[in-house]
């Protein structure tokens, strides 16, 4: 048996500790350690950006690294952006502007937007798109996804 | 998939088919060579470790020599397995006298790869193989 | 008609819950005691399997079980024929094969399974994979349609002696007369090839036998859950009531989540039962490649036959149609392409040819569009040669030949994918192309800003495609409406949903009948266990049939709860009124009753019901469309190319949609967005790459391009007209594959628009930047 890592971290601002193995990824260990289900994977190999949550409020593919490799720091996912009855500004635009048809690529796309809008307020279209192009959606064509975040922007600096 | 290429050795062309006839030498020459051993009269054994971007393995396999024309020119066919794939291939191999000491390689061949390694390793398959031969080459001229 | 609630932009039902990370998907679902399966697939195309070595993999701590076909004994049994052949089509030839839960002796495919491993962890399982050995001798493998085709091909399954899979001709009228008739006749070759799906969600099955209440509940990446259901139970020796098949929240599906029964599908409920222990599989992303379902080959032989001022007279279309390596959907996909080929266009005399044609690649079953875009880009690319030849304006030449107006219901003489006649219900086409004409600006774009851009040295090109959409084929759909006392509208329909927005346009529709809150209507789909008649979401049908079946059990409701409202309010029902979740009569609004206190009364703890009539306010109906609906619509856009690199801008995308009533536009643009996307990555960007020995070797989402936000345009404009199809109540036509149907034909005719000079003549799809620069190339070296 390979030997097991006491991992603890802080996931949504609640710390968390739990013997888990090294190899364990990160995606993986959100999913099904801690069952916070919102964090998607769909590709295990880096490119889609469905499983990109918030480390230390960067963005980064939780299927790209291992669980351990989070220990002692921070995770932020889509759980901890808002809540059915309180949505985040984000979520709230991606509803209104239709940003999401199957919603499975959606949680990568609001990890990646938080730390976007926060530091563009008032983003052109072109630096969403650039913002946006490691983020794949097979659904949308990224139309309503782009409009939701002008929209987002607008409500996140009223 | 097609491979191309030529090397010069620096030595004379009877030297030069020594060694590329030589399983010890050639088993330290090829990167990755775990083991390669003569079965018969011209069929080698042997297992080589292979890295092609994300994609790494052990394949056994076969190495065949035909069509020998020594000094001058052979064909080698391998076939060989292994838990990330396969590989199928064949190739000329000629030798020619390029002034006193020095001896020209010529080399063509096709080869066939499947499974992980074909599937997510094959961008990288032409860039990892020729840097292969490089350096199996650049160990087989030190050698001699 | 005017509607308060169908047709409105409303934001979606079931939005909070996904944005918020709450919505179930299959890989969420967590069962305490669940194992997980990995799968060892085949390296070969086509091999014979000599022997499996597991002894090492079954000595690793965690592993439970190793399965191979042979360990399957007699429950090894493949797939059942998904569709069958159309029976009232004369002398068709189908060789029916069809995929088993495990490969025995032999293997068809690359990535086909060949053991299955069971393991207390999905690591666990994936490392006893690879410490499995199996020795392969390998075989000829067959991949060129036309090679498959020649009588020394090796065969793809040795006990047929041939590579056909089906055959298959269809006519109207006498091509060959029209032929002679004809002032000019084209002829032309056409390449198609074959395409990815690409969901997001890949796909995955958990599979629940419980041994004390002996049931079974499968969660299913699947399209079609109550085929799964009924299928399964049969398969198991379990009655239908003892499986349950939930198709929860579906990360995309466009297609092969519709294929039925993938090996997998097969292998875990059984598994399931053997170890009275949960199990669950989910793909990974080359598996997806390898195991699921892709689309597109085929290969084309065409001639056209027209008058001289470009009335087409005829056409005649022999193709070739890869099927891969087995054929369980049938015929569906050619059918499409047959049906296609003539597209809006009023051709009087067609032969249409085809050949299915096995071969040694993963199955094929349709992907968004399903045998459409081939046939668009046949008629299209033919049409765009045929105005090259006279002389004649590309629009011009397709107005002459439209289906006019009066002569709807139109009959093509065909058959359908439906086995139905295909009769064309409704339309009407050239204030459409007009629409989309101005739109875009056609003439001025030709006249004035072609030339000065080509003047600047830059390389823009115009591109113009009408097409039409076969959508909303029977057999049928039903649907279940029920008021609960709280004043809530539950729906239960049996497809399944893959993000068409359904929990929020089929609430549309009951709250149009029923007066309540679109956020009040709570719909359950793709729960065999809320509703189980139906047969799935495909075909662009979600829409068009359930959406129909739910309009007739929420009417029926409606009467129910006006018969019982005029008795409580002692009002006639001509008097009543539904608004904002109560019953009131029209006049005296005070005089008012809530639909939950009418549901309440409806169920009474005391008293009697009524003989003759029923509890509850309660519907179920269905509804089964004779004929399909077909929609029209056209795509048009200006592209620059960079003469450099290839890469495409796109400076104008416009889409003119006439799919009948539009129950929600919001909705609607999503599915056309989204179809053109993947249209583009079919027209330029996506193509699976089978080497000559059946290797892909593009299987990954590094190598295989979807479109990212930087390859769409910026913005697609999207214009409406409204032919209302006669066939369905509610009027609508499908849409859900048509953004991505002309998308091949439309880019292509901007192409060759944009290289006038270069005289470059495509004759293939998908394209690609080191195609086109090929392509150009040659045009070059031949001057
Ligand atoms: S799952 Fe991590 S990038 Fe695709
Ligand atoms: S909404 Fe389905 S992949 Fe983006």
């Amino acid at each position: 048996m390979t030997k097991l890592f006491k991992l603890s971290l802080t996931v949504n601002g609640n710390p968390y500790e739990r013997q888990i193995e090294p190899r364990l990824l990160l995606s993986d260990f959100l999913r099904h350690e801690l069952g916070m289900t919102g964090t998607h994977v769909g590709c295990e190999h880096g490119v889609c950006g469905a499983c990109t949550v918030l480390l230390n409020g960067d963005p980064v593919r939780s299927c790209l690294m291992f669980a351990v490799q989070a220990h002692g720091h921070e995770v932020l996912t889509v759980e901890g952006l808002g809540t059915i009855d309180d949505l985040h500004p984000i979520q709230q635009a991606f509803w209104e502007a239709h940003g999401l048809q199957c919603g499975f690529c959606t949680p990568g796309f609001l990890t990646t937007l938080v730390p976007f809008l926060e530091e563009n307020p008032d983003p052109s279209e072109e630096e969403i798109r650039v913002a946006i192009s490691g983020n794949l959606c097979r659904c949308t064509g990224y139309q309503h996804i782009v409009e939701a975040v002008q929209l987002a922007a607008e409500k996140m600096r009223a | 998939m097609k491979l191309e290429g030529e090397f010069t050795f620096s030595g004379p062309r009877e030297r030069v088919w020594d060694i590329i006839r030589d399983p010890d030498i050639l088993a330290t020459a090829l990167p990755g060579t775990k083991k390669l051993d003569l079965v018969g009269e011209n069929e080698y054994e042997g297992e080589m470790q292979v890295r092609i971007g994300p994609v790494a393995g052990t394949f056994g396999g076969k190495l065949i020599v035909s069509n020998e024309v020594a000094p001058e020119s052979l064909t080698l066919t391998v076939e060989g397995k292994g838990k990330v794939g396969f590989l199928k291939g064949s190739g000329d191999i000629v030798l020619s006298d390029q002034g006193e000491d020095a001896t020209l390689m010529k080399y063509s061949g096709e080869v066939q790869i499947g499974g992980r390694v074909a599937s997510v390793g094959q961008r990288l398959f032409d860039t990892v193989s020729k840097s292969m031969i490089k350096q199996g080459l650049d160990k087989l001229n030190e050698a001699l | 008609m005017t509607y308060k609630f169908i047709g409105k932009r409303i934001k979606r039902n079931e939005d909070p819950r996904l944005l918020t990370g709450q919505a179930l998907f299959v890989d969420d679902v967590d069962i305490p005691g669940m194992l997980h399966v990995a799968f060892l697939r085949s390296d070969y195309a086509h091999a014979r399997i000599l022997s499996i070595d597991i002894e090492e993999a079954r000595q690793r701590p965690g592993v439970v079980a190793i399965y191979t076909a042979e360990d399957m004994g007699d429950d090894w049994e493949p797939g059942p024929p998904l569709v069958s052949p159309p029976p009232t089509l004369e002398g068709v030839i189908f060789n029916s094969r069809r995929q088993a839960p495990l490969a025995k002796g032999k293997v068809f495919h690359a990535g086909e399974a060949v053991v299955a491993v069971v393991a207390e962890s999905r690591y666990i399982a994936e490392d006893a994979v690879e410490d499995i050995w199996v020795d392969y001798e390998s075989l000829p493998v067959v991949v060129d349609l036309e090679k498959a085709m020649e009588s020394d091909s090796p065969l793809v399954h040795d006990d047929l002696d041939t590579n056909l899979a089906a055959h298959m001709f269809q006519k109207k009228g006498d091509y060959e007369s029209a032929r002679e008739q004809a002032d000019l006749i084209i002829q032309k070759k056409f390449y198609l090839d074959r395409g990815a799906a690409v969901a997001m969600e890949n796909r995955g099955i958990v599979a629940h036998w419980d041994e004390k209440s002996q049931h079974m509940t499968i969660w299913d990446t699947t399209q079609a859950p109550i085929p799964i259901r009924n299928g399964t139970a049969a398969r198991l020796g379990l009655s239908e009531k003892q499986v349950r098949v939930i198709a929860p929240f579906l990360g995309g599906g466009f297609g092969p989540k519709a294929m039925m029964f993938y090996p997998e599908e097969m292998l875990l409920p059984w598994l399931s039962m053997k170890h009275c222990r949960p199990m669950k599989w989910i793909e990974d992303r080359r598996e997806n490649f390898y195991a699921t379902t892709s689309e597109r080959q085929q290969v084309h032989e065409v001639e056209i036959a027209l008058t001289k001022d470009g009335r087409v007279l005829g056409l005649s279309d022999d193709f070739l149609h890869d099927t891969g390596a087995f054929d369980p959907y049938g015929l569906t996909i050619p059918l499409n392409t047959q049906c296609h080929v003539t597209g809006p266009y009023d051709i009087q005399n067609i032969a249409s040819n085809c050949t299915a044609v096995f071969t040694n690649k993963p199955i094929v079953t349709p992907v968004r569009g399903a045998g459409r875009p081939q046939g668009v880009f046949v008629i299209e690319r033919m049409l765009d040669f045929a105005a090259k030849e006279l002389g004649m304006d590309l629009l011009e030449l397709r107005k002459k030949n439209l289906i006019p107006p009066d002569a709807f219901p139109y009959d093509k003489e065909i058959i359908d994918q439906a086995f139905a006649k295909f009769v064309m219900d409704s339309g009407n086409y050239l204030p459409v192309v007009e629409k989309a004409r101005e739109m875009i600006g056609y003439d001025q774009f030709i006249k004035e800003e072609q030339p000065r851009l080509r003047a600047e040295g830059k390389y823009v090109g115009i591109g113009i495609t009408p097409f039409i959409e076969t959508t909303g084929v029977g057999p049928y759909e039903g649907a279940r409406v029920q008021i609960e006392p709280t004043g809530k509208v539950n729906v239960a329909t049996g497809i399944g949903t893959q993000g068409q927005g359904h929990f929020t346009s089929f609430a549309q529709i009951v709250s149009e009948q029923l007066g309540v809150a679109v956020s009040d209507v709570n719909l359950v789909s793709g729960d065999t266990a809320q509703f189980h008649w139906g047969t799935g979401t495909f075909a662009s049908r979600g829409a068009v049939v359930a959406g129909s079946a739910v309009l007739a059990a929420a009417t029926a409701v409606r009467s129910k709860v006006l018969k019982l409202a005029s008795k409580v309010l002692e009002a006639p029902e001509e008097e009543l009124e539904f608004e904002n979740g109560t019953v009131r009569v029209a006049d005296i609004p005070r005089q008012s009753i809530s639909l939950g206190e009418l549901a309440a009364l409806a169920n009474p703890l005391r008293g009697a019901v009524e003989p003759g009539s029923e509890p509850g306010l309660e519907a179920t109906d269905y509804f089964g469309p004779a004929y399909g609906a077909t929609a029209f619509g056209v795509h048009a856009m200006i592209i620059e190319i960079d003469p450099e690199t290839m890469m495409i801008e796109f400076k104008r995308y416009i889409t003119v949609e006439d799919c009948g009533t539009v129950l929600n536009p919001l909705i609607l643009e999503g599915q056309i967005h989204g179809g053109v996307s993947m249209g583009i990555g079919n027209a330029y960007y996506e193509k699976m790459h089978f080497d000559e020995s059946g290797q892909l070797l593009n299987a990954s989402l590094a190598d295989y391009l979807i479109v990212t936000a930087h390859e769409m345009p910026n913005r697609i404009e999207i214009g409406h007209m409204e032919t209302r199809s006669p066939f369905n109540e509610l009027g609508t036509k499908g849409v859900g594959e048509a953004g991505a149907i002309p998308v091949p034909a439309c880019f292509t005719q901007a192409l060759e628009n944009a290289f006038q000079d270069f005289d470059l003549e495509i004759l293939e799809t998908p394209l690609s930047p080191n195609r086109l620069f090929e392509l150009l190339q040659r045009e070059e070296h031949e001057e």
